[in-house]
């Protein structure tokens, strides 16, 4: 089996302190500064136990904003869980990292929210994954 | 969405809640305390009504007005006189009390007088104001600022929060439109519901013309039961009325509150409107006709 093989998405997910966190009650203008802070076009909707409740992504804003009535005041003032996707695709820290990659390339996504036993543990992002799997 | 439920206490040991998809509950008064005597008699023809009806209600007349068009209208009995009315009226008929406050100075003592504490209009993203309310302890009335959107309410709700008070009411008392004039935008009502907190109309601000006789605020109270009904049937949990036994000669919004003679039929249609609507609630569900 080769090191790449070997690798799982502990070895290259983002900590949790540096996985963008929000509540249901998170203004979506707030979840947009999360996103810039972090630099990642995500942010995880969580519990306050860390069950993770929904993720929006500017994806998720971009195709919402082709559709909204409301104006643009009023929706950034909206709760974040009302725009974010409840069931997000997700992966355990456990999970191959090559299995993980397969999925973001299958979904088309760049970022998968990790979860253990039903709480948030991190973040999986595409670069960090494929510079981990390049080096190898 | 059913609304959280707000509970007022009341001198004689009863609750009085607010929301929860309940009964509609009143909130009226003459604007301004005119003298002990006149509060005295103000809360008796209101309460008269309001028994015939089984309405629960509020008593509501405030000791300072600081928001007059001219420095020579009536400005109010004042803090000290103003509270000691409150308390006797409350302490006499055992209804609830509610005033506004202008400064936060006077925050905490207002909070020892009445059973809930209202932040004026104008007033309503202050900071200091809004500390000095949810501070009282006491259940907080906010009203939705003339020049604020229904959804920025939100931000209001938070301070209050923030300041460790989470029993709220939210009113609409209308938004400018252009100069010297208010409009009800009865969505205002839902959205400002989704705080999850219960939402108030404030029948006879609403028709309200800000200053717009020179030095003096006008109104057009022709529209009172039109409003109130429209705000009735939308969706609301409280309903604000300021009322006089003789208009011409209050001593504020003279051109705005609500004729005594005309109260009956102002609140009996907006009770029935509010019984129809949980009926058609009941029936239908909730209003979301647009679910993701």
């Amino acid at each position: 089996m080769s090191t790449q093989d070997k690798m799982t998405v502990s070895d290259v997910m983002l900590a949790i302190d540096a996985t963008p966190q929000a509540n249901r009650t998170t203004l979506l203008k707030e979840a947009f500064e999360l996103m810039d802070h972090h630099n990642l076009g995500i942010v995880c909707v969580t519990s306050a136990d860390g069950t993770l409740e929904g993720i929006i992504t500017d994806g998720d804003v971009r195709r919402m904003l082709n559709t909204i009535q409301k104006p643009i005041a009023a929706l950034m003032s909206d709760d974040v869980i009302n725009h974010a996707v409840l069931t997000p695709l997700t992966v355990t820290s456990a999970t191959k990292l090559s299995d993980a990659i397969a999925v973001m390339g299958n979904k088309k996504v760049w970022d998968l929210p990790v979860v253990d036993d039903g709480k948030l543990s991190g973040l999986l992002h595409l670069h960090p994954a494929v510079e981990a799997l390049l080096a190898q | 969405m059913t609304s959280k439920i707000i509970s007022i206490q009341t001198p004689g040991g009863n609750t009085i809640e607010i929301g929860g998809n309940g009964d509609l509950v009143l909130i009226a008064g003459p604007c301004a305390i005119e003298s002990y005597d006149h509060s005295m008699k103000m809360a008796d023809l209101i309460g008269k009504v309001c028994n015939q009806y089984h309405v629960k209600w509020i008593f509501k007349a405030c000791y300072d007005k600081d928001c007059r068009s001219s420095p020579n209208s009536f400005h109010g009995v004042g803090l000290e006189e103003g509270l000691r009315t409150l308390e006797r009226v409350r302490s006499e008929t055992g209804l609830a009390v509610t005033s506004d406050f202008s400064d936060p100075a006077w925050g905490a003592a207002t909070g020892e007088v009445v059973d809930f504490i209202q932040v004026p209009a104008y007033l309503c993203r202050q900071t200091s104001i809004l500390r000095a309310a949810a501070e009282t302890g006491k259940p907080v009335h906010l009203k939705k600022g003339q020049f604020m959107s229904p959804w920025n309410m939100k931000n209001s709700c938070r301070k209050i929060e923030a300041f460790g008070n989470d029993q709220i009411l939210l009113t609409d008392r209308g938004t400018f439109f252009g100069y010297n004039m208010l409009i009800n935008d009865m969505r205002a009502f839902p959205i400002m519901a989704e705080t999850g907190y219960p939402v108030c109309y404030d029948a006879t601000h609403s028709i309200q013309m800000p200053t717009s006789m020179g030095n003096i605020s006008g109104g057009q109270r022709e529209y009172i039961p039109h409003l109130t009904r429209a705000a009735a049937a939308a969706g609301i949990d409280a309903l604000f009325i300021e009322v006089h036994d003789d208009p011409p000669n209050a001593l504020s919004d003279a051109n705005t509150v609500l004729d005594i003679k005309y109260f009956e039929v102002v609140l009996a249609q907006a009770k029935a409107l509010h019984d129809a609507r949980r009926e058609l609630k009941a029936k239908w569900g909730e209003d979301n006709v647009h679910a993701r």
